[in-house]
């Protein structure tokens, strides 16, 4: 009987240790579920995968930080609403969309034809292309040389669907880990012999691993591409209040200063 | 309503990617397995020797990867170990049949030494009254009785061990599940790649069930051989 009580008890202690350290967690910054920020605007849902420096990444503290995350917040200034970001990985992304539990995404993604027919997005904001990172003793010149090597991307992105393209959509010397870094690692271990990623995350890995003896090729073949927000397919309300707020930071110039181009 | 809008097509043209998902899933599978039993094997006895340089070892192993994640284990061999130690990788196969390997065997080092602990001491004095030496009676006596109670949760770790392969697929190893994921990636539709990734789990458990419980059949008190030799017989 004591010894029912004492496994009760530590269960209970365990249980309640859990949900404390739980809500230390989380409580930093919670608004709650309602809609309505502090100052009576509308808080939207942003989700997010937070593993793709310097777009969007945790910072030491494990808030989502970034350029993507910057633009959504000067969008949200100029259109009136508030912003809340949830980290949910590349995958779950797309579904949590479906699924309305996000109002929309900014990942870095690209508006494709092929989103598209699934997905609403917003106005491009945020023009990036594919960039090739080989060992500095690569004879990689161009893109079209990479078609007897091992290539690796980080799984369903346009890297990977150009990669697809490339060597065949079912090909094994596609490398396709869940996250960027996990591809550059890839290339730098020896599993690949080189990794396509956007130029952003690519420039950015090189000036933050000086060390790391690697360089990257550009290739014009490869497509401008556009990133926008992407909402549930026929969320019109939304992309509208997105539009403005994009149309409001590209014409004060707040958007070049944070991303130091014009987006046409 | 687009729930039942269900388009089969896609799985097709991917088919090849399904296909080697299931050899590479097998695969991974079959080695972590045979790798882990003949690991587990050593490390299992070793949990019941009385030197401590031997026992010692063989708890921490257990204690250790039994007590962290798989997910994490292959992300440490793949991405630190064995870069480290060899200077590169050495490709994805390697590391996740290496950490289901090392996995499988902390698992299957329990299993062993539970079953051996389990058969009654009276057999080992008996055996050692008959004049067999230690290891003799071991083999002879102890293991084959100790096996056929280890067979079920033997079991038990395969179909596991099948199951959390599909973990290695974040190093992008191209199993199963990963057909699913470039699938679903590709369509942005999660009915179709993701079922059938289940429905060829399950067809997979399956296979390894019936060879599980005919072995058990095998093992098991009462298995009568149905053509058995007669080596010899009590009446002239």
């Amino acid at each position: 009987m004591k010894k029912g009580l004492r496994f009760i008890s530590l269960g209970l202690l365990l249980a309640s240790v859990s949900i404390l350290l739980f809500a230390c967690g989380t409580g930093t910054k919670d608004s709650g579920s309602s809609k309505n920020g502090e100052s009576g605007k509308r808080v939207l849902v942003v989700g997010t995968d937070a593993t793709y420096a310097p777009m969007e990444f945790m910072d030491e503290k494990g808030n989502i930080v970034g350029i993507d995350i910057d633009i959504v917040k000067a969008i949200a200034e100029a259109a009136g609403f508030e912003v809340e970001f949830k980290n949910y990985g590349w995958e779950p992304l797309f579904p949590a969309l479906t699924g309305e539990e996000v109002d929309f995404a900014v990942s870095s993604i690209t508006i494709t034809d092929e989103r598209k027919e699934s997905y609403d997005f917003s106005d491009p904001y945020f023009i990036a292309n594919q960039l090739i990172l080989v060992p500095e003793d690569s004879k990689v010149e161009k893109f079209e040389d990479l078609k007897d090597k091992r290539v690796s991307v980080q799984i369903n992105t346009t890297g990977h669907t150009v990669i697809k393209e490339l060597l065949g959509k079912t090909s094994s010397k596609i490398v396709a880990p869940e996250s960027m870094p996990l591809a550059i690692s890839e290339m730098i271990n020896g599993n690949a012999d080189a990794a396509i990623g956007d130029n952003a995350v690519i420039i950015d890995y090189k000036a933050n691993n000086p060390k790391v003896k690697v360089k990257t090729i550009e290739d014009d073949s490869f497509e401008k591409e556009y990133y926008g927000l992407m909402v549930k397919k026929g969320n019109t309300e939304i992309i509208e209040l997105l539009n403005e707020g994009i149309k409001i930071i590209k014409e004060n110039g707040k958007l070049k200063e944070i991303t130091g181009f014009d987006v046409e | 309503m687009d729930f039942l809008d269900i388009r089969w097509g896609m799985i097709w043209d991917y088919r090849e990617l399904f296909f080697r998902g299931i050899g590479v899933t097998l695969a991974l599978t079959v080695v972590g397995y045979l790798g882990g039993f003949v690991l587990g094997l050593f490390v299992g006895m070793g949990k019941l020797s009385k030197k401590k340089w031997i026992y010692y070892p063989s708890k921490y192993y257990v204690d250790f990867f039994r007590g962290t994640p798989l997910l994490v284990q292959i992300l440490l061999i793949h991405l630190a170990l064995i870069p480290g130690v060899f200077g590169h990788s050495l490709g994805y196969f390697v590391s996740g049949a290496l950490a289901l390997v090392l996995n499988s065997a902390a698992y299957n080092a329990e299993i062993i030494r539970a079953g051996i602990q389990s058969i009654e001491k009276g057999q080992m004095e008996a055996a050692r009254s008959l004049g067999m030496t230690k290891n003799v009676a071991m083999k002879n006596i102890i293991l084959p009785q100790a096996f056929r109670r280890m067979v079920p949760p033997l079991g038990n770790e395969l179909i596991a061990l099948l199951k959390d392969s599909s973990l290695v697929t974040i190093i992008a190893a191209n199993d199963l599940l990963y057909a699913g994921k470039v699938v679903a990636g590709a369509s942005f539709r999660f009915w179709e790649p993701y079922l059938t990734v289940a429905i060829l789990y399950l067809c997979l458990t399956f296979v390894f069930g019936k060879i599980i419980s005919y072995v058990e059949k095998r093992f098991s008190n009462s298995y009568v051989p149905t053509q058995r030799k007669k080596m010899f017989s009590t009446r002239r």
